[in-house]
């Protein structure tokens, strides 16, 4: 079974002229464990799908499974996601930012504390529970978020440009780290970026959407060993498979 | 030359302040009735300490009262207006622009509707204080950064764990100044309507020793105003501080701004 599955499904925002179509019959499906990401000229629908994914907005028709049921609200035991802002809760600690999911629904106290801190640990915070977020960087406030996604064990994860906000070497570190927080956990991963270095480097498969309309109009199967290695940046294949991407994105009309 | 802290300029300006005070009215230079000396005001307080002790009572309890009104109210309101879309553009505007009404004018009629006693003080103090206690609750619900609900929704928040979890510590910053501030057009409020009609309270005392032209005594009671309104806006910053580590210490790391973040110990995760 697939940890994700659409079909059919497409959104018209409502407004005037009859409204603004934004995705078009996107039917796709994702293999448990698969780490997938999702590229696209800059407003074809790509927030707009993952909104539907999480559960966050409603489709204007199609239907989409997780685990083989239907997504029509947020189900966090399902789906974790993290934002292009790392939205953490200025007023928590990050250790609170990461149990928040827990205590909202009524996980005991010793039980939530004990799944944040090991949550932490697993994106390299250790010890930095105590910490506000205005006292971590770009790059730890982003683990906080991911550690906060993860907490409730879900089977998938979404990510909507969660690295945009921060600088090109952080970034490549953010990336790699959270491929090692993927092998050790094998969560299905949905991953949105305009930054197609960063889609090869992390991708399984890549799908490419067309402007909006949101179509998707390629898949890209990236056959690179893992673990991937910054060193793969340089190789050919690399390369290629990016020109690739490159090419159905600015391809015209 | 390094320039002094501004903590020893506020101490050197009080010091001066009251040295002047005292020297003035000495010297001659102002007439004590006018200006009675530093010393001469303590004198008369102390000679009067217990008429002082429960005209405070009054107006202590007044404010207290009037207060929790203008918050209560203001908060409730508030919340209401700016969480919900339709109140608000009803009525944002319209409260707006009652808060730029010189509502003392509005105070003969409190004392025709609730006599010259402590009601019509209260009533009057605590819709002063309701404007901005009021206003800026609105304000704060409805400048919260919509990313913190989305967040919370993704998270599986229900409607109620959302405004207990996220938009009431989300708001609590800019509702606090307005408590600080309500609180502090409370005391105006009560102080201004004792001395326009009334029969108890500093502001009773000011106007009554007025008119017999004792300033030693006027000054005392002047005095005393002044001492709770700085106690009062000391306990309210203080609070402030306590509440809002997160909120201040924020402020202090953007870039930009006095004071760097802290030190992360090494080797620290980007
Ligand atoms: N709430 C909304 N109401 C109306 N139109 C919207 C709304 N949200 C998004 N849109 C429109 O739908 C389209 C897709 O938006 P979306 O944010 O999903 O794009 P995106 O691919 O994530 O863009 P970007 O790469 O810039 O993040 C855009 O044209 C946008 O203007
Ligand atoms: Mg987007």
């Amino acid at each position: 079974m697939s940890a994700i599955e659409v079909d059919r499904l497409s959104h018209v925002y409502s407004g005037a002229e009859g409204g603004v179509p934004a995705l078009q019959d996107i039917s796709l499906s994702v293999e448990p464990g698969k780490f997938v990401v999702i590229v696209g000229p800059s407003g074809c629908g790509k927030t707009s799908l993952l909104m539907m994914l999480a559960g966050l907005r409603h489709q204007s028709s199609g239907t989409i499974l997780c685990d083989g049921r239907p997504i029509t609200a947020p189900d966090p035991s399902r789906v974790g996601v993290v934002f292009q802002e790392a939205s953490l809760f200025p007023w928590l600690t990050s250790l609170d930012n990461t149990e928040f999911p827990l205590a909202l629904r009524g996980t005991p106290r010793a039980e939530r504390r004990r799944r944040a801190e090991e949550m932490l640990n697993l994106v390299g915070l250790k010890g930095f529970g105590a910490r506000y977020p205005h006292e971590l960087s770009g790059g730890m406030k982003q683990r906080v978020s991911i550690a906060r996604g993860l907490v409730q064990d879900p089977p998938v994860l979404l990510m909507d440009e969660p690295f945009a906000a921060l600088d090109e070497q952080t970034r490549m570190t953010m990336g790699h780290e959270l491929l090692r927080i993927w092998s050790k956990t094998r969560k299905t991963v949905v991953f949105i970026t305009h930054s197609l270095t960063e889609a090869v480097y992390l991708a399984d498969e890549v799908l490419v959407m067309s402007p909006r309309p949101g179509r998707i109009i390629d898949r890209i199967t990236i056959d690179l060993p893992r673990p991937r290695t910054y060193e793969m940046m340089a190789t050919d294949t690399f390369g290629k498979l990016r020109e690739r991407i490159w090419q159905q994105i600015r391809k015209p009309e | 030359m390094r320039l002094p802290s501004p903590a020893t300029v506020r101490w050197g300006l009080l010091v001066l302040l009251l040295v002047l005070w005292e020297g003035l009215p000495q010297t001659g230079l102002v007439p004590e009735l006018f200006l009675p000396s530093l010393s001469k005001t303590l004198v008369a307080l102390w000679a009067q300490r217990e008429e002082y002790f429960d005209a405070l009572l009054v107006t202590l309890s007044e404010v207290g009262i009037a207060m929790l009104i203008a918050c209560g109210a203001g908060i409730l309101t508030g919340a209401l207006v700016g969480g919900i879309v339709t109140l608000r553009k009803l009525m944002l505007p319209v409260f707006s622009s009652l808060y730029a009404v010189p509502i003392v004018i509005l105070y003969p009629i409190f004392t025709a509707w609730f006599g010259i006693g402590s009601e019509s003080k209260i009533a009057f103090a605590g819709i002063y204080g309701f404007f901005p206690v009021m206003l800026s609750t609105a304000a704060g619900i409805r400048t919260i950064d919509p990313q913190y609900i989305l967040a919370a929704r993704s998270m599986g928040a229900t409607l109620p764990q959302q405004i207990a979890r996220v938009i009431i510590p989300a708001s609590i910053p800019t509702v606090l100044t307005g408590l600080r501030l309500g609180g502090a057009l409370t005391i105006i409020g009560v102080v201004v309507s004792e001395m326009l009609t009334s029969s108890a309270g500093i502001g009773y005392l000011v106007s009554r020793y007025r008119t017999i032209l004792d300033s030693a005594h006027v000054f005392a009671a002047i005095l005393m105003i002044l001492l709770l309104s700085i106690l009062f806006d000391l306990l309210a910053r203080a609070v402030e501080r306590r509440t809002l580590v997160w909120q201040t210490a924020g402020r202090q790391s953007r870039p930009g701004a006095a004071g760097s973040s802290p030190a992360v110990p090494a080797p620290a995760p980007v």
